[in-house]
């Protein structure tokens, strides 16, 4: 997209095109807004959609940002080639992001070992958090990564939570990752199954006599079907019931310690009835034994309200916040064709249609964090600095408390804009531990404020920055040769910009 | 104006502040210059170095604190309806034991008994929530039983929001009643730089669509980091850019630099609380001393959100210590019960300004336990104190425990709309009678919790 690097008295076409619509909403002043508002849906080879711009954008939505590299290799594959290759994931070497993960010995430890090894829960949640960041700026498996992200936000567990603190690893492992842009309803299963899930939403204490809803009532509203999508008390009640009993090995001498285990002695093993009177009502006889939570995930994921609102939640991510009802109805079509393949729903939320005439999303913060280190040539050899600047921001992976994961809506996010300006600042201060970067190399040759601006633009805004960002920029720089400060500072205030908290 | 900075905190209380406000201001206006001296030389090193030039008591509203429990508080614990049998019938091992018991840990009776349907109906607080007697019975301090939304949900996350917009099942409301509130009425103090905030990491429901509102996780860091000698440099283009963009970030962008300059006047590190006060350490405790701070900085802040989480107790709830174990939901009330103690004698020392508080939760939880814990449930217990506040009773309009009395069989009834409460107090405290705004379609009945 350098091609596109508007001079500082030339703006880019977007730009140009962002100022015929004045007061177009709350995202007029980004770019990308050119294309909420256009009068009528673009089609695919309207002259009013710049095919370079939208193969940006959907470079920004599957990755945590553009990159230079990643933009030309988007360039090379086309729009329906590079979301493929984005796609078929395990085909993308990613052996060197992987290396950077081999100090983290919890990472490929049995569960056995993790229990055992000398640095406790602590060690587990530090280790996984530093995988997770790493991977996000790292891998080039950058959308399977922001799936990642989804589905572990969509089957929150708190980390901090005991006895989940010692098995969320396990699940980020052998759930999230495994079924992250594969099956949903091999996803939801493994979930169920996972005696993390089991422990946080306290499934594992439930009996035949006390059943315990907490489990029950959020896989109905949570994981599958949506709050008030056509289940009432009574079915949180017998769902509660028909997994009564689904628990983990406990015991601290057992060979299986935190595996999954069925209980048939707590289990609730009278008759159930589900979503009665409806449609979809299952009358599940007495004596079913572990077999009633089998069957009531395979009617959970049978339900017209799970493809809705699964499809719903996958557009809002990759999409939009507001994506019509008739989008997500496509979208719990396919989910529905393909019985609940993830990829090949992605590939209808993703339409080249559909993106053009998205609004720009904001970023999360670790999204934001991660876009900048992304951008700039960073050297990140720990984490617990970016760490502690994400609990800065109220978001630490891992530590949202409630089962609803963190929000993803720029209403949530966007009243806490401080901390966000204070990771540019420490970032080129080093004052974040473990993280660097090098700015002398990134404008190496450049000494003056047109080249080192344009060069930003290039880097760190895929060549669509606003012009009066650039302006703002251009006399805080000011002219002449730029002071060893500000060449440094310059790059903190640029990821303070406003631009840069949208993709 | 700028205040003695070498005062020593210890000899400066509230009540010399109280006077400061009145003669700094006499002082700027005319009055002599003895006046203006002994006005500088009372002031705590905390105060803001910006002249106040209210009387904050004749033209301000109370600055209306909203507490979420967060998670479902479980309202049987926290006010114990004792006289029911059926209470301890459906709770084996985490009722809290009567006042008369032999236990070590029971219920504390607050003397007041109200009508049920079962007969007089006593209410305790158990060991947690003792800390409340004081401001109980120097009738500060109010408890609404069996209150809250009647929505019938069991979502966490959807009786929040109902709640917090202010009408149940209506999605397309998106922002609070007390943004709302805030939203309509004209500043409590003209020009005020900040009106409301939440202590968090981001804005609850509650506040949403308020103007000059922000969450501030730390009142005492709001600023800038990296090299102090660039700060104000780096300011500038940040400022522009903010400047250049457009609504909802553009003001959340400028709000923030005003707040830097604003919060960075008081010196929240070295208040010093009135009458006493001890505030627990840890966040909740730190958010009400920072908002007592801030409260009688008079800086012109009307509303403040705070929040305490961890409430869901399905399992292994702890309403009492248990030998040597202190409890999980134990200890969630004491943080409460202590930091709003704390802060009352605090705020109480002085006659302004004044303030109304409220502490609610989505629901209550299951009447009978499960296991060691409850599960989501129905009606609760809210917390309303204040200076203006009718407190010393229990306002119930009781329902009774017993099966039959029982919402849908299982739960607590809701016999008083949470809306009632907030309502009267947004009419008679906060000076805002649009109630058809504050909680559309809904005609509140007032309860009589305000003086």
């Amino acid at each position: 997209m350098t091609a596109d690097s508007p001079s500082l008295s030339t703006p880019s076409r977007p730009l140009s095109r962002r100022g015929l619509i004045s007061g177009a909403g709350a995202f007029a002043a980004v770019w990308g807004a050119a294309r909420t508002v256009l009068a009528q849906p673009p089609v695919e080879a309207s002259a009013d959609v710049d095919p370079g711009s939208l193969l940006t954008k959907l470079v920004r939505r599957v990755t945590y940002g553009p990159t230079a590299s990643e933009l030309a290799l988007a360039a090379q594959l086309g729009y329906h080639g590079y979301l493929d290759y984005q796609l078929n994931y395990t085909a993308i070497d990613d052996s060197a992001c992987e290396a950077r993960l081999s100090s983290l010995a919890t990472l490929t430890m049995t569960q056995q070992e993790q229990y055992t090894q000398t640095g406790g829960a602590t060690l587990l949640s530090n280790e996984l958090t530093e995988a997770t960041i790493l991977r996000a700026i790292f891998s080039q498996r950058q959308l399977y990564q922001r799936m990642v992200e989804f589905w572990t936000d969509h089957f929150n567990i708190a980390i901090n939570s005991e006895p989940a603190n010692m098995l969320k690893s396990m699940d980020d492992r052998n759930v999230i990752r495994v079924h992250a842009l594969g099956n949903f309803g091999d996803l939801l299963r493994a979930s169920a199954h996972s005696p993390a899930m089991l422990t946080y939403l306290d499934n594992y204490l439930s009996t035949a006599t006390n059943v315990n809803e907490n489990y029950g009532r959020e896989i109905l509203e949570l994981h599958t079907m949506g709050a008030d999508n056509g289940y009432t008390q009574a079915d949180v009640l017998d769902v509660s019931r028909c997994f009564s009993g689904w628990g983990y090995d406990s015991v601290a001498t057992s060979p299986t310690r935190g595996a999954f285990r069925y209980s048939s002695t707590r289990h609730y093993n009278g008759a159930k009835t589900i979503f009665a009177g409806t449609p979809y009502q299952l009358n599940i006889a007495a004596g079913g034994g572990q077999t009633d939570g089998d069957r009531v995930l395979n009617a959970l994921i049978a339900h017209p309200s799970t493809a809705r609102y699964i499809s719903l939640k996958m557009a809002r991510w990759l999409l939009r916040e507001d994506p019509s009802p008739s989008l997500v109805d496509r979208v719990a079509a396919v989910y529905t064709s393909t019985g609940g393949d993830i990829k090949s729903m992605i590939r209808e939320i993703l339409k080249p249609n559909n993106l053009a005439s998205a609004p720009p999303k904001y970023k999360r913060p670790f999204h934001l964090m991660v876009s900048a280190l992304r951008a700039l040539p960073s050297n990140v050899t720990a984490t617990s600095g970016l760490r502690g600047q994400l609990t800065s921001c109220g978001h630490r992976p891992f530590y949202w408390e409630t089962p609803d994961g963190y929000p993803d809506t720029a209403m949530y996010w966007q009243g806490l804009i401080l901390p966000r300006w204070n990771f540019g600042a420490s970032l080129l201060n080093a004052n974040i531990s473990g993280c660097t970067v090098d700015y002398p190399a990134f404008f190496s040759g450049l000494t003056t404020a047109g080249p080192m601006l344009n060069k930003i633009e290039a880097e760190l805004f895929a060549g669509e920055m606003p012009a009066s960002e650039k302006a703002r920029l251009n006399t805080y720089l000011g002219a002449g040769t730029i002071s060893s400060t500000k060449t440094k500072e310059v790059l903190g205030v640029a990821i303070a910009a406003p631009s840069f908290q949208w993709y | 104006m700028s205040h003695d900075e070498t005062m020593s905190s210890g000899s400066c209380g509230c009540q010399e502040y109280r006077e400061l406000s009145r003669r700094g201001f006499l002082g700027a206006v005319g009055g002599t210059a003895g006046a203006i001296s002994i006005a500088a030389m009372a002031a705590p090193a905390w105060l803001p170095r910006v002249a106040m030039a209210k009387d904050y008591r004749s033209t301000q509203r109370d600055v209306m604190i909203s507490i979420f429990l967060r998670g479902a508080a479980d309202g049987l614990s926290m006010c114990v309806p004792f006289s029911e049998a059926n209470y301890y019938a459906m709770r084996p091992t985490i009722a809290v034991p009567q006042p008369d018991s032999t236990a070590t840990y029971r219920c504390t009776d607050l003397g007041v008994s109200v009508a049920g349907p079962n007969g007089p109906t006593g209410f305790g607080l158990p060991p947690g929530m003792t800390a409340l007697l004081p401001a109980f019975q120097a009738g500060q301090l109010l408890f609404v039983h069996a209150s809250g939304s009647t929505d019938p949900s069991r979502s966490h996350f959807d009786a929040q929001r109902f709640m917090e917009v202010g009408k149940p099942r209506d999605v397309s409301l998106v922002t609070g009643w007390l943004g709302r509130h805030l939203a309509a009425t004209a500043p409590a103090t003209p020009g005020s730089l900040l009106r409301a905030l939440s202590i968090s990491t981001a804005l609850p429901r509650a506040l949403v669509g308020g103007p000059l509102t922000l969450p501030i996780p730390n009142l005492d860091t709001f600023g800038l980091t990296g090299s102090s000698s660039t700060v104000a440099a780096r300011t500038v283009p940040i400022q522009g850019m903010y400047s250049d963009t457009s609504d909802p970030l553009r003001s959340v962008g400028l709000n923030t630099l005003s707040t830097i300059d604003l919060l960075n006047t008081i010196n929240f590190a070295t208040y010093q609380p009135a009458g006493g006060a001890a505030y627990p350490t840890g966040s909740f405790g730190t958010a009400m001393k920072s908002t007592a701070a801030l409260i009688k900085a008079q800086v012109g802040v009307e509303a403040i959100a705070i929040d305490l989480g961890g409430w869901d107790t399905h399992e292994n709830q702890g309403t009492v210590p248990s030998g040597t174990t202190p409890g999980a939901m134990h200890n969630l009330m004491t943080t409460l019960a202590t930091a709003l103690a704390a802060f009352n004698t605090d705020m109480t020392a002085l006659t302004a300004p004044t303030y109304s508080l409220v502490c609610m939760s989505e629901f209550g939880r299951r009447a009978a336990q499960t296991g060691t814990g409850t599960d989501h449930g129905h009606g609760n217990v809210m917390i309303v104190m204040g200076n203006a506040i009718h407190g010393g009773r229990v306002l119930t309009q009781w329902p009774g425990l017993n099966a039959s009395q029982l919402y849908q069989g299982i739960d607590l009834q809701v016999t008083t709309d949470y809306r009632d409460i907030v309502a009267e107090i947004a009419v008679n405290r906060l000076g805002n009678d649009d109630l058809p705004n504050l909680f559309p379609g809904y005609t509140p009945t007032f309860r009589g919790v305000t003086l």
